[in-house]
């Protein structure tokens, strides 16, 4: 039923959001934050979403009639089912977000990394720019490589979901 | 009573009853959405600055279209047609970076990826500018080419073409060596490999690639078009909130995402369903 509606604000991507938030709550780190808010949580509430319409009904089922509260079947059943989406999605959403701050501290200018660039764009200070942008490189690859490939390890690889 | 029954039974023979019910179930919703706003419009919860009535929203299209001649004008490009000029603009930016990008990133994908020593040494390149995201070279950018139509076609190539590249060389690495000797040893020339092996052996990471650029790259183009541009529908939104007229925010806004689903829904979907599910490619659960 909130398919559409889902699929509809996740292509509402979170910059073109952004004037709309600065209307509403003015150029300050309030606007930065619900703007990364919005771009993560529609990627993984959508992903988690089709993940878990993607379990079998029979799975559903069978846990039922071996006795399981509606408790048990979304913890043993659709969260373990579900979590290839949930993987992809909350990486999707970290991907999402982390280009979001960038663009939002740009526009809002609020101190950062996004900012930072920015400055140097206006002060014509290419080599600021230039150590911003490997400096935005290295965060993400740092943030890939110890948080989320871990985690991917530890869920989907180790329940055997995913043939490597 | 009865003619209310034929009818229905005519409208779901015509449509199938499992589409009609998902159609109405998902507009629900988006009506019980739409409700809610019109009754903020009513009873003013929100300032109108805030949230806009609909009916505002409705009427900023001709409000930006007022000083437009003709439907005729309006493909020409005339000065007056404020909404057309700006979709048509970033319609046109994606296309041609569409054009430009896919077939390099495809290119050269697959030029890196039949070579193993290339491919890693070209892979923490990949890594590291997939990393830089398509944004932060916005500054760069305006320093190059200066605000315009240079920088917004810069970025989204850029996010495209790097995106692309990755994808497909990755896909490429991935086809067995098997099946490339066994085309060499059949008389298959080069060509015959890459043609025949290589590109339909990575074509679903090519694909996925196609997505991700899509989706990728439309939103640095608007991101892109707030800070460096002088054209399109993030200029657009981005002038408009500047001088608090926050219908026409909200219009670009719902232009901007029926424009994506657009492209995503007759475009890539029904590419990835010719491509990769007619090659059985990919193992649909029933």
């Amino acid at each position: 039923m909130f398919y559409p509606l889902m699929n509809f604000f996740q292509s509402v991507s979170g910059i073109a959001i952004f004037p709309i938030i600065v209307i509403w709550f003015g150029n300050s780190n309030t606007t930065v934050m619900i703007v990364i808010l919005y771009t993560s949580f529609f990627p993984i509430a959508f992903n988690v979403l089709s993940g878990v319409r993607s379990v079998p009904m029979r799975y559903i089922s069978a846990a039922r009639t071996l006795g399981a509260s509606r408790f048990q079947i979304i913890k043993d059943v659709l969260l373990p089912g579900a979590m290839p989406s949930v993987a992809i999605g909350s990486r999707l959403s970290i991907g999402f977000a982390w280009r979001a701050v960038i663009a939002g501290e740009m526009l809002a200018g609020q101190a950062g990394l996004g900012n930072m660039i920015f400055a140097g764009q206006e002060m014509d200070n290419t080599a600021q720019i230039l150590l911003g942008m490997m400096l935005i490189g290295l965060t993400w690859i740092m943030l890939d490589h110890f948080l989320l490939r871990p985690l991917e390890s530890d869920t989907i690889e180790r329940w055997g979901l995913v043939q490597r | 009573m009865t003619t209310i029954n034929e009818f229905s039974v005519a409208i779901q023979r015509r449509f199938g009853r499992q589409r009609l019910r998902k159609l109405i179930l998902g507009m629900i919703p988006f009506i019980a959405m739409i409700f809610v706003w019109e009754l903020n419009t009513i009873y003013v919860w929100l300032d109108p600055v805030e949230i806009p009535p609909i009916a505002d929203v409705w009427g900023a299209i001709f409000w930006l279209q007022e000083l437009c001649p003709g439907v005729v004008a309006a493909i020409e490009g005339h000065g007056g047609c404020t909404l057309t000029n700006n979709i048509s603009s970033s319609i046109l930016r994606v296309i041609l970076a569409m054009v430009i990008g896919v077939p390099l990133g495809i290119g050269f994908g697959i030029l890196a990826g039949m070579n193993r020593i290339l491919s890693a040494y070209l892979e923490p390149i990949g890594v590291f500018m997939n990393s830089v995201s398509g944004i932060a070279w916005i500054p760069l950018a305006v320093v190059w080419f200066g605000v315009g139509w240079e920088t917004t076609l810069f970025i989204m190539l850029n996010t495209i073409f790097w995106l692309l590249f990755f994808n497909t060389m990755m896909g490429v690495r991935a086809v067995p060596k098997v099946l490339i000797q066994g085309v060499q040893t059949l008389g298959g020339t080069r060509l015959d490999a890459i043609l025949q092996v290589y590109l339909p052996g990575a074509m679903t990471s090519i694909i996925t690639g196609l997505r991700m650029a899509m989706a990728f790259g439309w939103r640095a183009l608007i991101a892109a078009e707030m800070i460096g541009g002088d054209s399109g529908l993030g200029f657009m939104i981005f002038v408009s909130s500047a001088e608090f007229k926050t219908e026409e925010v909200f219009l670009g806004i719902i232009l901007i995402s029926i424009i994506f689903l657009a492209t995503d829904r007759w475009l890539l979907v029904p590419l990835e369903k010719w491509t990769i599910e007619r090659w059985g490619l990919v193992w649909k659960p029933t």
